[in-house]
């Protein structure tokens, strides 16, 4: 028995015989900040509802997963461990850092309690909230690349029935599915809205001799294949001029292929990771997307129309 | 009429104490705490507050939610869309998962620095990191449950950190995968984790870390040591 314990029992009961009685004194400020908590809940819940993202497709290897907030700092802490450490890391950090909180009253033990008067661990409490606040201000910072608006519900809709009805049998959409119909990103999205439904109800009365058989389909079945075939646009030509604008500008330090240099990431795929939208703004200004990307702004140094050419060039690398 | 509610009053009492428990908890004597450091003793309420709105925002989800793959996504979408003040109830318990991350952490940061989980509060202590490993688990659970992109990938990471843990980390995936890759599966599993074994054990160590706090009375401010001081 440490000898503190026994007067630490005797003071302890002086002071709560001092004390106020719980109810109302303490209660009352409990509810006062329970109140003030609620209304800033409430605020949030109604002004910044929870979002919610396009369904789950276990096919989609792009997707680029972040956790919550508060799991962003040990994300961000991982990056420091290569390879194989990083397994090894992502299991021993959190288990050492639970130890070590569980630990804490056995550690420390003396009967200072004044943060003052224990500058060891208040010392190592201050680290923590730094480096929990550094790690997550460097894990927000890092670029998000995934749209964080919702799909229209009836493309979503559409893309289902699609899956549902084996339509990738026949047809290819981002070159995975069957060669007997057309690429439909290739050719569905030009067509018109009244084609397709048309075709939907019947292929044969818009393209005769269609081997396309007649699906029986339910008009609002119809109406979302309708909205995904027009969700989908058809690939839009680059010129002549777009490899001549890479070679001059961008090989230096971008590899395509086997010619180019290698400072910057290789974009011999690029098409398959990034849509052409997300290339020409990144073209335009690097910075907007990736904060310490160390790209030049192109810009005013190429003209729109270049940009957008070499976009729709980079776009259909890999695909 | 008063004779009559003060016997029903008396008749309560004798039979279950509810006078004395009265005495015990509403009018022991808590040390005082003083201005802006009697504000941080209220953080603990706090986070006890938001877990009954996780609870009731919980419950009141968890009658529309429909935990198979098939129809997950769109029974979230349904009570966003079309429940009577279903985007207000899920976004309570979406903000209400940060708040209780948030509150829970403040509240063990006072403790940490006022050194409260010395002599004789150290069980309390240990109780604290449990409740938080719990909030941490919810949290993990609950990510998967609507079934969207964020929620499918941020799981497959998850579970993959998870199994690779030394030795027993094939074992652990595969109870919380349920099956090769993820699916139907893996989406009851979380469920169940997250609206049914979680809850329990979070209410019953509440339960243990009240108790030792009403035990052992709240921590007083703590005082720079007479030594230090000129």
């Amino acid at each position: 028995m440490n000898p503190w314990h026994e007067d630490y029992k005797r003071r302890y009961a002086q002071l709560k015989e001092n004390g106020k009685s719980f109810f109302p004194h303490t209660v009352f400020k409990d509810v006062c900040v329970a109140l003030l908590v609620l209304t800033v809940l409430f605020a949030l819940a109604y002004y910044r509802p929870a979002e919610l993202e396009p369904l789950a497709d276990p096919t989609d290897t792009h997707y680029n997963p972040r956790p919550e907030w508060y799991f962003l700092f040990l994300f961000q802490a991982l990056k420091f461990f290569p390879g194989n450490l990083e397994a090894v890391a992502a299991i021993l950090l959190p288990g050492l850092g639970v130890l070590l909180l569980m630990g804490v009253p056995f550690l420390d033990r003396g009967p200072k309690r004044h943060p003052f008067d224990r500058p060891l661990w208040t010392g190592l409490g201050l680290a923590g909230i730094a480096g929990f606040a550094a790690l997550t201000w460097a894990g927000v910072r890092s670029p998000l690349t995934n749209p964080t608006e919702e799909a229209d519900p009836q493309v979503a809709a559409g893309r289902r029935l699609y899956d549902q009805m084996s339509c990738a049998y026949c047809h290819k959409i981002g070159g995975k599915g069957g060669a007997v119909g057309p690429a439909l990103d290739k050719v569905a999205g030009d067509e018109t809205e009244e084609w397709l439904t048309r075709h939907f109800k019947d292929p044969q009365s818009v393209t005769p001799g269609s081997a396309m058989p007649k699906m029986n389909l339910l008009d609002d079945e119809v109406k979302i294949l309708v909205a995904y075939m027009k969700s989908m646009h058809a690939e839009e030509p680059f010129t002549k001029a777009a490899p001549k604008i890479f070679a001059d500008n961008c090989a230096a330090c971008h590899k395509l292929g086997k010619e180019g240099g290698e400072a910057g990431p290789d974009l011999s795929f690029i098409g398959t990771a990034r849509d052409k939208a997300f290339i020409k703004k990144y073209v335009e200004d690097p910075s907007t997307s990736k904060p310490d990307s160390a790209m030049p702004a192109f810009k005013g140094q190429l003209t729109d129309v270049q940009i957008e050419d070499v976009a729709r060039y980079l776009s259909s690398q890999g695909r | 009429m008063k004779d009559c509610a003060l016997a029903a009053y008396s008749w309560v009492c004798e039979r279950t104490g509810l006078d004395q428990v009265w005495t015990a908890l509403m009018e022991r004597h808590i040390p005082e705490a003083k201005g802006w450091v009697g504000l941080l003793y209220t953080l603990g309420s706090a986070t006890m507050m938001i877990f009954t709105v996780q609870a009731v925002t919980g419950f009141l989800l968890a009658t529309n939610y429909v935990p198979s793959p098939d129809h997950a996504y769109d029974s979230v979408r349904y009570i966003d869309a079309a429940v009577l003040f279903g985007r207000v109830v899920r976004g309570l318990h979406h903000w209400g998962a940060s708040f209780m991350v948030v509150f829970a952490v403040l509240h063990m940061l006072r403790v940490y620095f006022m050194g409260s989980y010395k002599y004789p509060r150290e069980a309390t202590w240990l109780a604290g990191v449990g409740l938080l490993l719990l909030v941490l688990g919810f949290s993990f659970t609950g990510y998967l449950l609507p079934w969207d992109q964020k929620a499918y990938w941020a799981t497959v990471v998850g579970t993959t950190i998870a199994g690779q843990t030394p030795v027993v980390g094939a074992w652990i995936a595969n109870i919380l995968r349920g099956t090769d890759g993820m699916g139907a599966p893996t989406l009851s599993r979380f469920y169940a984790l997250h609206v049914l074994a979680l809850p329990a054990l979070t209410a019953g160590l509440i339960g243990v870390h009240l108790f030792l706090v009403v035990w052992h009375g709240i921590s007083e401010p703590p005082k720079r040591s007479p030594g230090k001081v000129p």
